[in-house]
């Protein structure tokens, strides 16, 4: 298996890194050669100097040979044309090209037609604006996230002491939360990941990954001791496209109190002339005067999502201290991250982050739609279309051969959702939400995918 | 300034207007009245003045279009040769004796306002009469180019918002679009002429009367050819037909044209349309409470009279059914608003405009937000559009120097021993271009009492109320004639 990365950014560069650990072959195409040099001290991948809109580049790379081009730069341009030439020179190879710019959107249908065999993942600002509003809706949980168009959530929270569900056996739950569905898919313990059975008992402390749908989240969440009292006063910091996004989107709803701080005079008054109830300020939001007269303490959210990683950083360490509810930073670098948790930021939000969780299904075999990682990459978390040839379909789950640490958590057929157990008959064009540890990704792969080759 | 181009313009116009009065002609010739000589000898002084205005400008005809100022001074020097060339068949028919008064009647018909000096309409020729309807029919055509040629350039507001929706001028130079948008908002205002004659006359008014009344409405005039105004017919239907052929002047004529290409959409959208409806209901509504009981003993009478008379002074017709100087000092005071607020931009109505009271009290609203919030940085938007900032200086502007002016006027016409209130409404009332006021100016009164000092000053502030104040004092700023 031969994967070419275009781009050898902190997208491309995550991407080589986890093939790598897959042990696929990989070879990452970069114009710099500090970003290649980076790259080979870190991973065992080969590396090559070049631009990838280049066919003699890629030729170079061994395209014909290669089953995968990702294409990843932060480029549209050079991530369409090398997707095009790897076209030319290798129809068979499957591609994949990362686009920025919200604008192609509109056309991506067309651009389908005309580009065949190119997977176009279109992942604009309005990836990042989705995920700020997730946070929006639950924000005192750790970790959410949308399956089937945002009718099932996955959420990871901790679990308190005080919560009813602390102590319990997993046997014991259906009669704690009664008519909840609420499904417990996994729990990490001192650092640990556990596949919990029905024997396992919940400790508080654990960090629990559960599995629920929208409408009774609320409620879930009071199991864990935590109110659900979704975001009203929010504050974005800095009005460039994400900023701007979110304020219009949530300018057009009611029940919500907008604050937006920009620098830019000119910005503003732009900002100003868009938007209706918010109120747009200008200044910085790390001027503490202001941001006391402008009540920044008494925000449910402050969101920080200037151009500035430090400036983001800095804002919400303020909000925090003037006492603000929830905070969230937008950040670039990956290797900010965790030190943006330990110092006190609630959440994060990064536009390669968001990139890779779009380009992630398409690397994958089957009909995958939408993946999440739990614990760094220990387990992950697909969602499915069942197709007809795959073999999970049409029997019961208890005869189908899945691996041990793999289980199937929910299935969504039309309005319904649905919790198997063992007599379940999974259906085509069901959506299936499977949960498996790294080591049997393959096999379940393998399960979903019926003839189609992929990777 | 290429003054001989302005004059060549101004020239055109003059000619136009003397052909204009073949029309009273032939009414003149129908009714068999003696007003026929008047109007020809007017008609032979205006096309041959033209015509030697024309030759004297024809040398800069050839050259670069006009600009902007070219424009401004044309359509001030336009207006006034309008009213001095108009007034002539008033003069030579023995209807009117003084010059002030000529030139005070013509200026009031082609300024669309409505006021007049003639005590007895009723004995007029019919081709004067004729005449008389016909220049508030002009001048609401007239009305239309302006807004679209020369308010643009003045940035007080409104017609940048209104070219965005309309192919509109380029902002240097007058360019021939503006003609292909000219003949569009003509259309809709010829057909709407066409269909309220037809509708009027179904309700039992003559041809002559109905072109009469249809002009004074089209144009948000208000020449009658009744002493007693529309009350004259005491008709439901022809208060009701007027009522809405007032509203529909009143309206941005690109929003009529919006909706005849099937975009209705459009009207409702524009924030200008409704907050104007509001207006129109909230002051029917006020005043038909008020008078219920008061001067009308039914829910219906009152409504009646309360909607015509509100529709009749908000877009600056001046159409009476009921004499309101017998209303509640409440039900005054309403109109009085209404004469202040005026009609919509792009519209034949005049005074300040609604688009521009609708931009200041949000201007106001958003200083108070920023008392709260000093920070704050706010934009007054009208619908889907915010107003330029420069746009917003030239409002609160064109507000302050309409309440200079209309101050300064009331002064000077209050100096001829007139009591408060006449003084006060008369100036209201021709600065808006509405026509009647209050006290002995009201609607079954006239202006023929005024000195010939307060006709003149009352004229210029009808001029000025039409031109949008801006273009006529423009012409006294040294700095225009500056090469």
């Amino acid at each position: 298996m031969k994967v070419i990365i275009v781009g050898g950014g902190e997208v491309g560069f995550y991407f080589a890194e986890w093939l790598a650990s897959e042990r696929k072959e990989v070879i990452v195409i970069d114009k710099s050669e500090q970003a290649l040099r980076r790259i080979m001290e870190h991973l065992d991948v080969q590396t090559l100097l070049g631009s990838g809109s280049n066919p003699r580049i890629l030729e170079e790379a061994g395209i014909r040979e290669a089953d995968i081009i990702l294409a990843v730069t932060d480029s549209d341009e050079v991530n369409l044309v090398a997707c095009f030439f790897a076209n030319m020179l290798s129809p068979d190879v499957h591609k994949v090209a990362l686009i920025r710019n919200d604008d192609y959107g509109a056309y991506r249908d067309r651009m389908s037609e005309k580009m065949v065999d190119i997977s176009l993942v279109i992942n604009p600002e309005a990836e990042v604006v989705n995920s700020i509003r997730r946070i929006m809706s639950a924000p005192d949980v750790e970790q959410i996230h949308d399956f089937v168009e945002g009718r099932i959530k996955m959420v990871g929270k901790r679990l308190p002491a005080e919560s009813p569900l602390s102590g319990i056996r997993l046997t014991e739950l259906p009669g704690i939360v009664k008519r909840q569905r609420l499904i417990i898919a996994a729990i990490v313990r001192e650092d640990r990941l556990i596949i919990p059975k029905g024997r396992d008992f919940l400790q508080a402390g654990d960090f629990v990954y559960f599995v629920c749908q929208r409408d009774d989240l609320g409620r879930t969440l009071g199991f864990f001791g935590s109110e659900s009292n979704a975001v009203r006063k929010l504050m974005i910091v800095g009005g460039g496209k994400i900023g701007r996004r979110l304020a219009l989107e949530l300018d057009r709803m009611k029940g919500f109190q907008v604050k937006l701080i920009e620098m830019d005079p000119d910005r503003c008054q732009r900002l100003a002339a868009e938007l209706r109830r918010s109120i747009v300020l200008q200044g910085f939001a790390t001027d503490q005067a202001f941001m006391e007269q402008e009540n920044m303490g008494s925000m449910d959210l402050v969101a920080a999502v200037t151009w500035d990683e430090e400036m983001n950083i800095l804002s919400c360490l303020l909000a925090k201290r003037l006492g603000a509810r929830k905070t969230v930073a937008r950040v670039n670098k990956f290797a900010y991250i965790p030190l943006v948790h330990a110092i006190g930021v609630d959440h994060i939000v990064s536009p390669r982050r968001c990139a890779i969780d779009s380009i992630m299904p398409a690397l994958r075999r089957g009909k995958v739609i939408n993946t999440f990682f739990i614990k760094g990459k220990e387990a992950e978390v697909l969602e499915a279309v069942a197709l007809e040839q795959s073999s999970i379909v049409g029997t019961p789950l208890r005869d189908i051969k899945f691996p041990k640490e793999a289980l199937v958590l929910c299935l969504a057929r039309g309005d319904e959702v649905l919790i198997p157990g063992g007599g379940t008959v999974i259906q085509p064009q069901d959506r299936v939400i499977i949960l498996s540890t790294r080591g049997n990704i393959a096999r379940v792969e393998q399960s979903l995918m019926g003839k189609r080759r992929m990777l | 300034m290429r003054w001989k181009l302005v004059g060549f313009i101004v020239g055109v116009l003059v000619i136009c207007i003397g052909f204009g009065m073949l029309i009273p002609v032939c009414f003149s010739l129908y009714y068999h009245d003696n007003s026929i000589e008047a109007l020809i000898e007017s008609m032979l002084v205006s096309v041959l003045l033209g015509i030697l205005m024309m030759l004297f400008g024809k040398a800069q005809w050839s050259g670069p279009s006009m600009s902007h100022r070219e424009g401004m001074a044309a359509t001030t020097l336009g207006w006034v040769a309008a009213a001095v060339f108009g007034g002539l068949p008033f003069y030579l028919s023995g209807v009117l004796t003084t010059p002030e008064d000529c030139i005070f009647e013509a200026i009031s018909g082609f300024t669309t306002t409505g006021a007049s000096v003639i005590r007895d309409v009723e004995v007029v020729p019919k081709g004067i009469l004729f005449w008389r309807s016909l220049t508030h029919w002009f001048g609401g055509m007239g009305i239309i180019v302006l807004g679209l040629a020369i308010l643009p350039f003045l940035g007080v507001g409104g017609m940048q918002l209104y070219k965005a929706e309309v192919p509109g001028p380029t902002p240097d130079k007058l360019k021939p679009r503006i003609k292909d948008t000219a003949m569009i908002l003509w259309k809709v205002y010829v057909l709407f002429t066409v269909v309220e004659v037809i509708l009027l006359m179904l309700g039992g008014m003559d041809l002559f009367d109905s072109l009469c009344h249809t002009f004074g409405t089209m144009a948000t005039g208000g020449f009658s050819t009744k002493n007693a105004s529309i009350a004259y017919y005491n008709s439901v239907y022809i208060d009701f037909i007027i009522t809405l052929f007032m509203i529909l002047g009143g309206i941005n004529f690109a929003l009529h044209f919006q909706l005849f290409r099937g975009n209705p959409r459009a009207m409702w959208e524009d924030g200008e349309w409704r907050f104007f409806v509001l207006i129109v209901l909230a002051a029917t509504g006020a005043i038909a409470w008020s008078e219920y009981g008061h001067k009308y003993a039914s829910v219906g009478d009152s409504f009646r009279y309360a909607s015509f008379q509100v529709a009749s002074i908000i877009t600056t017709t001046g159409y009476a059914t009921a004499d309101f100087e017998l209303w509640t000092a409440a039900a005054q005071c309403i109109l009085l608003l209404c004469m202040l607020i005026g009609g919509c931009v792009g519209s034949t109505g005049g005074s300040v405009k609604c688009m521009r009271i609708m931009v200041l009290l949000k201007h106001s609203y958003g200083e108070l937000i920023r008392l709260i919030h000093p920070r704050a940085v706010t934009r007054v938007r009208i619908g889907p559009q915010a107003i330029p900032i420069e746009v917003l200086g030239g409002i609160w502007g064109f507000f302050i120097l309409y309440l200079t002016l209309m101050t300064i006027s009331v002064l000077l016409v209050a100096s001829t021993r007139v009591d408060l209130v006449t003084a006060l409404t008369s100036v209201m009332a021709c600065i808006g271009n509405v026509g009647p006021g209050l006290g002995s100016v009201g609607p079954v009164d006239n202006y023929a009492h005024m000195t010939p000092f307060s006709k003149w000053i009352l004229s210029l502030d009808m001029l000025l109320g039409r031109l949008e104040i801006y273009t006529v004092l423009v012409l006294f700023v040294p700095r225009f004639y500056r090469k």
